[in-house]
């Protein structure tokens, strides 16, 4: 992997860590975090996720003041390695207020979305 | 606390205000007179100068905000008390909103008014509304100000959820924050309302 590439994938999830091939998503699901506005601490525990995030079809479904979260696994179409990226966000109206996302790269959240 | 339909919500006791500014001076006032009459020099009259400016000072900074804590932790001991679920409370500068979402009731507690508490039916609610304070057009529109409102018997009700002496992009981090947790206030003032006897 060359220098070009390890900086790319520094900043974009599609890229692979490990080889610096391409990554494609191989799951994707929006859920509702158990926490409200102004009440929000960030965990890197995947325990605290698996117990607290609830599957939901749409944004809407999310009552207003509830955090929600999308899950968005990446797979590496040469190393076959995969990332796991928690984008935790507060729906706000027609707008996000996003977090900084959590990743999990040694599958610690397979049991969780499979 | 008050509970009887009848009673109005009353935001402001203009007594416990005008007492919170004046009585200070009044006292600084007399003090500077008998500093001035009787004591012109010496310690009594660095005492008499000194002292009520002081004490003035760290009333008007702090006093307020301890008698309004005060009677805010009396205020949840005796909701408590009187079989009232405290589900959903928000702490606000000038106001703090308590909602017992399973009766559908409200309780009310006022900073310039601490020594009234109210417990209400959310029946007497008659409207909840967000004011996101937004001014200002295209790339200009902005806030500095974020709150929710509900009429009690027509007396409207302001609750800040965010508040700035500078204005804000409507996509900022504040304003966001502000307007979520205005717009779950109301969401649960009309859940509750349903409820309400």
């Amino acid at each position: 992997m060359n220098l070009f590439q390890k900086i790319k994938s520094k900043f974009k999830d599609d890229v692979c860590e490990g080889c610096g091939g391409k990554c494609t998503e191989t799951f994707k699901q929006l859920y509702m975090l158990d926490q409200t506005v102004g009440h929000y601490a960030r965990y890197e525990n995947p325990s605290y996720y698996k117990k607290n995030l609830y599957k939901v079809e749409k944004k809407t479904d999310i009552p207003s003041g509830v955090y929600a979260c999308g899950i968005t696994e990446y797979t590496c179409q040469e190393c076959h390695k995969k990332l796991v990226k928690l984008s935790i966000f507060l729906p706000v109206r027609d707008q996000e207020m996003h977090e900084t996302p959590v990743y999990y790269r040694n599958g610690e959240m397979d049991d969780f979305i499979r | 606390m008050k509970t009887s339909n009848e009673t109005k919500v009353k935001k402001i006791n203009i007594l416990y205000l005008l007492g919170y500014i004046f009585v200070p001076i009044i006292v600084c006032a007399i003090c500077f007179f008998l500093s001035y009459k009787f004591f012109p020099k010496g310690t009594m009259a660095v005492i008499l100068l000194m002292g009520p400016s002081l004490l003035s000072f760290i009333w008007w900074v702090f006093a307020g905000k301890f008698i309004f804590k005060k009677k805010q932790k009396e205020f949840e001991s005796l909701l408590d008390e009187n079989n009232f679920k405290r589900e959903h409370t928000f702490y606000a500068e000038g106001c703090t909103t308590i909602i017992d979402k399973t009766n559908g009731e409200l309780a009310l507690i006022f900073f310039w008014n601490p020594f009234e508490t109210y417990r209400v039916s959310l029946k007497r609610v008659e409207r909840a509304w967000v004011d996101d304070g937004k001014s200002g057009a295209g790339i200009f529109a902005g806030s500095g100000r974020v709150s929710f409102l509900f009429t009690v018997d027509g007396i409207k009700v302001r609750v800040n959820t965010f508040t700035s002496n500078q204005r804000w992009r409507m996509d900022s981090e504040y304003i966001l924050t502000g307007i979520s947790k205005a717009d779950m206030m109301v969401k649960i003032i009309e859940e509750a309302k349903t409820k309400a006897k």
